[in-house]
């Protein structure tokens, strides 16, 4: 319970750093987000001016730093530049958009990892074992736009899935069944994107792991005993190699707002991707810090996790009660 | 004066009118004063419509057009790019609007219009019985609220600045429930055109809001429709965040078909979000929207080579009115940091060294290799796309090796054994060129460019920046040396770019700051600028505006590269469909737009 | 092949690539900056051994390319053949040109790889950008990798409030928008970069901003290893904490370190394509296998000109070999968990 409490403390240290790092690192950056009206050569510079000062862009960093906590505690999360509107209500349809992707795409990526990378990991050299190596190569070389391209086009050419959204027009007069067909289908080729650029490094990791386990001698031992191979992949040499994976579990919660970022620009998914990407590089600062500090939740919970699983899988890792 | 310049414009569409076909082609509107029965709103007043003169059409239908980045807010006093801009435009009106198509003027709201002896006050007659789209009436207090709301500074409307004429705001006036007066400080030559994409606002609904202050903050996206009501062919029917946004009809819209059948024929206009070029022409092949602007000339190749070419129609409409061009740090540096920059600019002030470096970019390769052939060579910054105003006696630019070598000797540079330009004292030609990274064309145009002044010993170095980091270099800091950028007005009158060419001007990118004019040839473009403004003879101003481009030529503030062509493409069997050069290059006519089948 | 020859088979494998990179100067026919305006986009040359009117020859030779019709499309000149010259001198056989493996005659070019959008060698540029490419990816990987392994190491093994320290300043890392710090950065740099300093800020910007995954995955690994029994035998006797970590803890990271090794090195080849974009990697024209399928990522690129897949390619070759040499190595080291 202490232990927990302290983890929170430290959370919450950690998300006052993020935040305040967040807003010293952009003061730092040139330019802000009323910089690309100067572009335009119907509007005056006194407009621009005008316009920052309404903003609050001339304050000083501390005070809209805690402008921007006393808008946190009122769950407006600061307002953005360029929406005319508080932060808040932007994101949340868009999070559970992002979410619904992400979700399903790092749970299908890891349960097929898992059976894959051990089974990859018990083949001798020979067809298959080339066959996953020569394949994992090919995803890890592509970058993922040129993936989620590629399936785009592959959509187009074939006809078989939506080349792109999250519904079809005239989705809210679908009956309920329908609809969840409708985002079904548009969530085929995002999802599959999504997992075919996480899936080489994780099947990597597993096959590793477990490849060096079946070479321990407890596996041995099991297998002279008479314990079918199978149980002794499952059972025996998995959790051994479990180590590192749940490290790296903990991490992909972490990234579960960040990931789908390209693929949702290319499939334009109404999630985060876009709207991010964009205030990201129009330095629409209040609505970047939103995702940044929900991401760091995310990392937080993800590490607490893949810490108390690592406990749990190996007793050995003795509780630190200092 | 004026007057005789408007009689010869009204007895000219008169001629035109009667003339039948011409005037089909080149003016798009004749009034009609007498309301058809399906207009007439029972005890209400009927509307006075605006009769289209193009093809009639048949109602019905939904037509999807995608946006490249989501619409930020559907208040029209702050909208400042271009996605709200779209959407707004097609929501609201104005009172005078510019046809796209001929590049003139023509009533919208306002039926008619005179204007004074000394060009400063304009009386304008609106139309009368015409309905917001929730059925409020429209009145002068309308218009008088809405340029009050555009010239509020708390507004911070970036338009605002538009209406400032000769230092002062122009002056709105009720003169009786249909009439309003409008007074410039200065007699303005383009006043006329000023009027388009200030929409009339509905001061039913946004009245309170204006009094308390708070007008920038509504009508945001998400905004529920039946609080957001406006004068154009549609009006808001749903939004789905980061996905889409729907229009449907607007059934009190003002103008009807040559038929008499009320305007527009869309039932639905859906601007579906898809934030990356390559998926919205993914989308359009595979007939997911109907609509594609702005784009790139490789994918313009591409959809024009695919076999399924058939189901739509790919326009190439010619350059159109943006110019991308190189240009050197020539502001006046403090001394300290900008040392080494301050060095390099004894080189870029020296008109000889600017003349070389144009003579030698290779502008045909730049069209050939970026734009795919698709774009013009420049040699001033108004391109033929803007046929009322481009200087046609400039030649076109010339390569030349030789000659900028020979220019080069001339100031006194000179080339070592290995090739390498020097100056007058043996330093090495060499300087950064700045551009925008996520800008591949222009990336690509600096690519070339550095090639080119390669071989004439130059050392260029490209170097690509993020845009916000580039503008701040350009506008803040002035820390770089050479930078290819481009512009590009909305509109085809001179008086878009007063801020670009005036030395003062806050996008005389090249010279900010309060410095005057540095030579008595940027004296002569102040002066011809500032001129033009207040000119109203059509023919004075253009030989006015003919000078400047001349001197822009000549001197070489910024050296002009090229166009790119403006291509668009709509699925077949798309009726009305005429793009223009002008933003927004095939929605303008949004109203007309129908499905032949 | 019998798993004793992989280690060596990788080994020269990677040793090959890399001298090939070292050597492109001579290897490539042309200069990687050369643009050849009238041809971009061009297909790769074929090798012909038979000519038009069917007779053999033995050294292959090229026929020139030109546009030809309304689309622009490429053609073979067939008038003329030109023979591949071996040993080529850059400016017709001058003296004092560069020596290139082979090339051929003016005015035909020899573009085995097609050319891009400005008519450039995609061969040249592939053999020229495996310099940075690889190299600043190793290097990347090696820092990255090396500070990750320690601090992982230190916070796994001393655990307590030196953990603590460690994971939250590792988190802090992961979580931190680094875009605008590395905006701050490119604002403060010079605008001139030399090459040699733009290759070492690539190194360090990759390899310094992302130790905390490694670090992370290595502390789990070796707060498991520092309980094993022989660990706390050999603690029992008296054994020093360096002693322990060198000999008994450092060896079971081993194997996830080349894990990681083999998967970190292609994301940051890659990495530097977003780079470029802040203006911090290589900028035109210096190619790199990252800007080079940078341009992959336009539809009409990916739709029409199949030879700029080639980079691609060339990374899978990459990865296949340090992929390789990681498994050998690990093999090497024997099992790692007990």
């Amino acid at each position: 319970m202490v232990r927990l409490a302290r983890r929170a403390a430290h959370g919450f240290l950690l998300l006052l750093g993020v935040s305040i790092l967040s807003f010293v690192m952009v003061e730092l950056a040139p330019g802000d987000y009323f910089a690309e009206m100067r572009l335009d050569p119907r509007v005056s510079e006194a407009t621009v001016q005008a316009l920052r000062v309404r903003y609050g862009l001339d304050r000083p960093l501390p005070e809209r730093y805690l402008r921007w906590v006393a808008s946190l505690a009122r769950g407006e999360l600061g307002y953005s530049f360029a929406y005319g509107q508080p932060v808040g209500p932007l994101l949340w349809p868009r999070v559970r958009n992002t979410l619904l992707l992400t979700v399903t795409a790092t749970a299908l990526a890891w349960l097929l990892a898992l059976p894959l990378g051990a089974w990859w990991a018990t083949l001798r050299r020979g067809p298959a074992d080339a066959g996953l190596t020569g394949l994992t190569a090919v995803l890890l070389a592509l970058p993922d736009l040129v993936i989620a391209l590629g399936l785009l086009l592959l959509a187009v050419r074939t006809g078989w899935f939506p080349a792109g959204g999250m519904v079809s027009l005239g989705h809210e007069q679908m009956p309920w069944s329908e609809r969840v067909r409708d985002v079904a289908t548009h969530l085929v080729l995002p999802v599959t994107a999504l997992v075919l650029s996480i899936l080489p490094v994780l099947v990597r990791y597993v096959r590793a792991g477990v490849a060096d386990a079946l070479g321990a001698p407890f596996v041995r031992a099991a297998r002279a005993h008479g314990i079918p191979e199978r149980r002794v992949l499952l059972w025996h040499a998995l959790p051994a190699a479990a180590n590192p994976l749940i490290s790296l579990f903990g991490l992909s919660l972490a990234g579960l707002l960040s990931t789908s970022l390209l693929v949702e620009v290319v499939m334009s998914w109404p999630g985060l991707g876009p709207l991010l990407l964009e205030a990201i590089l129009a330095r629409d600062f209040y609505l970047v810090l939103g995702p940044v500090l929900a991401s760091t939740l995310l990392l937080l919970s993800g590490n607490v996790l893949a810490d108390a699983l690592l406990m749990v899988a190996d007793p050995r890792i003795r509780d630190e009660a200092t | 004066m004026l007057n005789n310049f408007f009689r010869r414009e009204c007895s000219a569409r008169a001629k035109r009118a009667v003339f039948g076909s011409r005037s089909r082609a080149l003016l798009a509107v004749a009034l009609v004063l007498h309301s058809p029965p399906a207009f007439a709103q029972g005890s209400a007043r009927p509307a006075e419509v605006l009769r289209s003169e193009h093809d009639a059409g048949r109602p019905g239908g939904r037509l999807v057009f995608a946006l490249r980045s989501e619409p930020k807010t559907l208040n029209p006093v702050t909208a400042v790019d271009i996605p709200s801009k779209d959407v707004i435009g097609r929501m609201t009106a104005d009172l005078v609007h510019i046809d796209r198509q001929t590049q003139r003027t023509a009533s919208a709201l306002a039926r008619s219009w005179s204007v004074s002896a000394d060009g400063r006050r304009y009386t304008l007659e609106l139309r009368r019985g015409v309905r917001f789209s929730d059925g409020h009436p429209m009145d002068a207090d309308d218009v008088v609220f809405s340029f009050q709301c555009y010239l509020d500074e708390r507004n911070g409307s970036p338009q605002r600045d538009l209406l400032v004429v000769g230092g002062k705001p122009v002056v709105v006036r009720r003169l009786d429930a249909y009439r309003v007066a409008l007074e410039l400080e200065q007699p303005y030559a383009a006043a006329e055109r000023l009027f388009d994409s200030f929409a009339i606002l509905p001061r039913h609904l946004l009245g309170k809001a204006q009094q308390e202050g708070r007008l920038a903050q509504v009508w945001s996206l998400g905004t529920p429709p039946a609080e957001i009501a406006g004068l154009g062919p549609f009006r808001l029917k749903s939004y789905v965040p980061g996905d889409r946004l729907v229009l449907e009809r607007n059934p009190h819209y003002w103008k009807i078909d040559g038929t008499g059948r009320p305007l527009p024929y869309l039932d639905e206009v859906v601007f579906l979000l898809v934030p990356s070029e390559d998926a919205q022409v993914i989308r359009f092949k595979a007939g997911e929207t109907d609509l594609i602007s702005r784009l790139s000339a490789a994918n313009f190749g591409v959809l024009s080579r695919e076999p399924t070419a058939g189901r739509y129609r790919l326009e190439d409409l010619g350059p159109g009115l943006e110019y991308s061009f190189l240009f050197f740090n020539l502001n006046e540096l403090a001394r300290g940091p900008l040392e080494g920059v301050a060095r390099k600019q004894a080189w870029f002030r020296q008109l000889v060294f600017r003349q070389a470096v144009s003579a030698a970019l290779d502008r045909e390769g730049m069209v050939q290799l970026v734009y795919q052939g698709r774009g013009t060579p420049l040699a001033s910054h108004v391109t033929p796309g803007n046929k009322l105003w481009v200087n046609r006696a400039l030649p076109p630019p010339a390569r030349s090796l030789p000659r900028a070598r020979e220019l080069l000797a001339g100031a006194g540079f000179s080339w070592n054994a290995e090739g390498t330009l020097l100056d007058r004292s043996g330093a090495p030609v060499v300087f950064t060129v700045v551009t925008n990274a996520a800008n591949a064309s222009r990336v690509q145009m600096a690519t070339i460019l550095q090639d080119d002044l390669r071989q004439l010993g130059m050392g260029v170095q490209v170097v690509p920046l993020e845009n916000r980091a580039l503008l701040d270099r350009v506008f803040q800091s002035h820390d770089y040396e050479a930078a290819v950028m481009a512009l590009g007005s909305g509109d085809v009158d001179p008086n878009g770019e007063m801020n670009v060419w005036v030395s003062s001007g806050p996008t005389h990118l090249w010279n900010l700051g309060p410095s005057g004019p540095s030579a008595p040839w940027e004296k002569e473009i102040d002066d011809l600028m500032r001129r033009q403004l207040v000119t109203l003879d059509a023919r004075d101003r253009k030989r006015q505006y003919d000078r400047v481009q001349e001197l822009v030529a000549t001197n070489l503030p910024l050296i002009p590269l090229v166009s790119p062509n403006v291509l668009v493409g709509a699925r077949e069997g798309l009726g009305n469909f005429r793009p223009a050069i002008l933003d927004p290059y095939v929605l303008w006519n949004a109203d007309e737009l129908f499905w032949r089948r | 092949m019998s798993r004793r020859a992989a280690l060596p088979t990788a080994l020269a494998a990677l040793v090959a690539m890399h001298l090939a990179a070292l050597g492109a100067g001579f290897l490539a026919p042309y200069d990687p900056t050369e643009q050849n305006r009238s041809v971009p986009y061009a297909p790769p040359t074929r090798l012909r051994f038979v000519d038009a009117e069917g007779r053999f020859h033995l050294r292959p030779f090229v026929y020139r390319l030109v546009r030809s019709g309304a689309g622009g499309a490429y053609e073979e000149d067939r008038r003329q053949g030109h023979p591949v010259v071996f040993l080529a001198r850059d400016g017709a056989g001058a003296p004092g040109g560069r020596v290139h493996l082979f090339g051929v005659d003016e005015p035909a070019r020899i573009f085995l790889l097609g050319t891009d959008a400005f008519g450039r060698d995609q061969l040249s540029r592939l053999l020229h950008g495996a310099q940075i490419s690889l190299f600043a990816g190793l290097l990347a990987t090696v820092l990255s990798l090396g500070v990750g392994w320690l601090l992982g190491t230190l916070a796994g093994y001393y655990g307590g409030w030196l953990d603590s320290v460690l994971m939250r300043s590792a988190e802090l890392f992961l979580a931190l928008p680094w875009l605008y710090l590395l905006f701050a950065m490119r604002a403060v740099l010079p605008l001139h970069l030399s090459p040699g300093q733009a290759f070492l800020l690539l190194v360090l910007v990759i390899g310094l901003v992302d130790w905390a995954r490694p670090a992370r995955l290595v502390r789990g690994v070796v707060l498991s290893a520092r309980e094993r029994s022989y660990v706390l035998a050999a603690r029992g006797f008296g054994a020093s904490d360096l002693y322990l970590i060198r000999r008994h803890i450092a060896p079971q990271t081993f194997g996830l370190l080349l894990t990681q090794a083999a998967l970190l090195a292609p994301q940051y080849i890659l990495a530097e394509v977003t780079l470029s974009y802040l203006g911090l990697g290589v900028s035109e024209p210096v190619p790199s296998w990252g800007n080079m399928l940078a341009s992959l990522q336009h539809y009409h690129v990916l739709a029409s000109y199949w030879w700029m897949w080639v980079p691609g390619l060339a990374l899978v070759a990459v990865f296949l070999a340090y992929y390789a040499l990681s498994e050998a190595l690990h093999l090497r080291a024997g099992p790692t968990s007990s």
